[in-house]
């Protein structure tokens, strides 16, 4: 485990050079959440209407809350690099090496958001205080529960990016599925909320990876109950579970073929 | 002097023409990722029929002008990164001390620079705002305005990534500063500007040059007015000039690969 | 007419410094500290017409910068150029039109065109009318011989091949100024050769003046008649090959195999740089004793073979390097 966390220490200490390019990050955020704000603001109506249950205010900060996890934990290596080491060769060394290539990436991914999402995080809820307003039901005693939910929704992204990356192994370019992927999770799953879509599509959007990646995290921010947390913190570990276990399995079947054909 | 002119505009044209014979030598990728950006932009469909589920009328727009915002929008840029591409990554150009060979031609170097690559996607872009504005709104008259639209768009959006590339000649952190403001640019082209009010429309129609690339034409094409038209073609001239004379200041403190040797 | 002037010329160079480990990184965020080089520092020299010249110095030396001042690349500091009578600072294009520029390390061509295609473009980037320019294409290939590769695409061509396409797209636009920035790097032996006796041939028969930097001696010693060498931003030696081999040369390296196991008896301007067995290795000062001294004093009786040889330009160089500017290099 120390070899992760001396992995995890250096890529830290090279994303401290970079915090000016993450705080120029903001500005991206800004404005994204700035088109959102105005958008809300117009659709609603009247400060005490309901959209599918939403305050206005919460629909702002289940949007703000998704496009910070988005934006914190933006980076190349899960999909990218990982890609560019298979399709290049350069697994050949990785591979070799005394650690698990998947957790070797994994770890530097993790070196990469903890810096970057706690700054978004402050960004973020000092932006949403000025400009949005409170949330009134929210209490700080659920943050226990809400940063565990964020932290596992990040990695199951990561686990499930990595897995994309890794039919590089069988495919010349697997950037378009990466694309797919994005494009689910961003345009259903981060700008509205699950209640939002037609009742029927609700049951089917549960069970995609956007109910654990984003939907969970924020909803428990904009509106907590027991219920829901315990419900989504076991979903997110079945998602954990497989995600791994898929991931692990497309990496041994890849490995085998290198072996095979020789790279 | 018109000759010299002919003969630039000989060499851009050859360019492209070699930087998408570059992309097509492998068909596959090049038709997957027009494709794939085709599908990506049509996937922010579903936003929209969701929005306006919830509400008739967004900022004044309907369904439709909404689809013709975004037609302009994704063309605009497309046609920016078919020609232009290189222009949205002028600051590893300008800071790994890549413009040396442009420096040597006996030609105009900004404009060597900016069309030394092209982005596949792009055509996807270009081709889907096409699409879009045929099927959701077409006339003669429209397609007219939506093409002249779509090259004064691309030159407002060139020009506007190059005054921030620029500035990496400057500040060496310009760069990501630069990338955050066009991909705001992409952020605000994309939703309509009746959603915006008092400051923040100045800001739109001023600093980042959204208005007079997308808001003002698609006003134009739903209700047509000479005044508007002008304002957008002078608009484009003001900010290309803009664009010209900020890169040859910055030039003159291009300091090549030189850097990069004196670290080592 | 002088082809090359400078007077004075200097470019500083701005370095962003960082300390070490998490400390340092912290720092360097808030404070950035810069330090400034000196990366060319009041440099004059002048090339004549139809000269070759060789521009040389250590890694760092200020080469690469004073070429790229002379073409208009960058922006001096301070001082003046002009390169065939133009500014390159103030008339960039018009210069453009009549020097040719090689830069080893890097590439100008389309990869994924043939030779053809891309010599096609730089005729378009000089106004060259399509007849002319198919008509120097077929000399240019004739001379570099590129005949059994002008249609193949430059991204299958051995490193060769590409220099030799490089050197002729340069030259396209027939130009009087030749700037060669480390033209034979990466080649080998044969290529070398060829390329050096290309360069000879042209500024023989076109008067093209020639500016080369090169790291490698054999291109210096075949192709220059004059050396320029620099460190640490300034001009350390500016002669003729000639007067350089002349007064550096007063030193002759000796090499003999005895039939025995003799140990020499020291003499001042003897010095033994190597003695294993029956090999021994002398070099002898000649202004302190003549050759002919040197090999009176060595009992040549026993001498099996000897060699005598001159000391490698290579380690005059380096001496220079050294001897003048405090070891820099």
């Amino acid at each position: 485990m120390r070899k992760y966390a001396v992995i995890y220490r250096s890529v830290l200490m090279e994303n401290m050079q970079y915090a000016m390019d993450i705080v120029m990050g903001f500005i991206s955020y800004f404005m994204f959440i700035f088109v959102f704000i105005h958008l809300w603001n117009y659709m609603y109506s009247s400060p005490e209407e309901l959209i599918s249950g939403y305050t206005r205010e919460q629909m702002i900060w289940y949007t703000m809350i998704t496009e910070m996890m988005w934006f914190g934990a933006r980076s190349g290596t899960v999909s990218g690099q990982a890609a560019t080491d298979i399709r290049g060769g350069n697994i050949a060394y990785l591979m070799n090496k005394p650690y698990h290539y998947t957790m070797y990436i994994l770890a530097k991914h993790t070196g990469e958001w903890s810096v970057q999402l706690p700054m978004y995080a402050v960004f973020a809820v000092v932006m949403g205080m000025t400009m949005v307003g409170k949330l009134p039901a929210f209490r700080i005693v659920t943050l226990l529960a809400i940063i565990p939910c964020i932290i596992l929704g990040i990695t199951i992204n990561a686990v499930f990016k990595l897995c994309i990356s890794l039919i590089s192994f069988w495919i010349e370019d697997s950037n378009p599925f990466q694309w797919l992927y994005d494009k689910m999770i961003l345009v259903v799953g981060t700008i509205f909320p699950i209640e939002i879509f037609p009742a029927q599509m609700q049951p089917f959007l549960k069970l995609t990876p956007i109910y654990t990646v984003c939907y969970g995290p924020a909803k428990l921010v904009v509106d907590f109950n027991m219920e829901k947390c315990v419900e989504i913190l076991i979903a997110q570990t079945i998602y954990l579970a497989a995600g791994c276990g898929i991931m692990l399995l497309i990496y041994g079947r890849g490995v085998k073929k290198l072996y095979v054909n020789g790279g | 002097m018109l000759m010299a002119v002919k003969n630039q505009i000989r060499v851009c044209v050859l360019s492209t023409k070699y930087n998408i014979m570059r992309e097509m030598l492998n068909k596959v990728t090049f038709l997957t990722n027009i494709c794939f950006m085709a599908l990506n932009n049509a996937a922010f469909i579903i936003q929209w029929v969701i929005l306006f589920h919830l509400k008739k009328d967004i900022g004044g727009y309907t369904m439709k002008e909404v689809m013709l915002l975004w037609g302009l929008a994704a063309s605009t840029f497309g046609l920016a990164r078919i020609l232009f591409n290189r222009a949205f990554s002028l600051p590893e150009l300008i800071i790994n001390g890549k413009l040396d060979s442009y420096l040597v031609m006996p030609k105009n170097v900004l404009l060597s620079v900016i069309t030394s690559s092209t982005n596949t996607s792009a055509i996807g872009d270009l081709l889907y705002g096409l699409t879009v504005m045929c099927i959701f709104s077409f006339s003669v008259g429209r397609l007219f305005l939506f093409l002249l639209f779509t090259v004064t768009g691309a030159v407002i959006i060139t020009a506007f990534a190059v005054i921030m590339g620029s500035l990496s000649f400057w500040f060496v952190r310009a760069e990501a500063f630069g990338v955050h403001m066009i991909n705001s640019v992409i952020s605000f082209a994309t939703y309509p500007d009746g959603i915006f009010r008092g400051k923040v429309r100045f800001l739109l129609y001023n600093i980042i040059p959204v208005g007079m690339s997308v808001y003002m034409p698609v006003h134009v094409m739903t209700h047509f007015d000479m005044r508007s038209l002008l304002t957008v073609t002078g608009y484009t001239i003001l900010i290309s000039a803009a664009a010209v004379f900020v890169f040859y200041r910055g030039l003159r403190r291009y300091s090549s690969s030189n850097l990069m040797a004196a670290r080592m | 007419m002088k082809a090359i002037q400078a007077e004075g010329l200097a470019k500083t160079f701005r370095v962003r410094q960082k300390e070490n480990g998490m400390k340092g990184s912290i720092k360097s965020v808030f404070h950035p500290r810069t330090e400034e080089v000196r990366a060319v520092d009041n440099v004059s020299f002048s090339v004549e017409e139809g000269e070759i010249l060789a521009f040389i110095g250590p890694n760092g030396a200020g080469k690469s910068t004073t070429i790229k001042m002379l073409t208009g690349i960058l922006y001096p500091d301070g001082g003046k150029v002009e390169v065939l009578g133009i500014d390159p600072v103030k008339k960039r294009r018009q210069l453009a039109y009549q020097i040719g520029t090689v830069f080893g390390q890097k590439e100008q061509l389309w990869t994924h065109l043939t030779p053809y295609d891309n010599f096609k473009f730089f005729a378009a980037i000089y106004d060259i009318p399509d007849r002319e320019a198919d008509a120097r294409i077929r000399e240019l290939g004739e001379t570099f011989e590129l005949g059994a590769f002008i249609n193949t695409p430059v991204r299958n061509l051995s490193l060769g091949q590409r220099i030799r396409c490089e050197i002729v797209a340069s030259l396209i636009h027939r130009p009087s100024v030749l700037f060669l920035d480390e033209p034979t790097i990466g080649l080998d032996p044969v290529v070398k050769e060829n390329i050096r006796q290309l360069i000879k041939q042209m500024n023989k028969e076109l008067h093209t003046t020639i500016f080369l930097t090169s790291h490698d001696i054999g291109d210096i010693e075949k192709l220059c008649k004059r050396i320029i060498i620099v460190n640490a931003g300034r001009i350390v030696l500016d002669d003729t090959m000639q007067n350089l081999k002349y007064h550096y040369l007063n030193k002759k390296i000796v090499e003999m195999k005895l039939q025995e196991e003799t140990s020499l008896v020291p003499a001042q301007g003897i010095t033994i740089l190597k003695e294993k067995g029956c090999h021994v290795k002398l070099e002898v000062d000649t202004t302190k004793m003549r050759i002919n001294e040197a090999l009176a004093h060595i009992d040549a009786e026993h001498v099996e073979d000897i060699n005598i040889s001159n000391v490698p330009l290579e380690n005059i160089i380096m001496e220079i390097y050294k001897g003048r500017n405090g070891g820099a290099a």
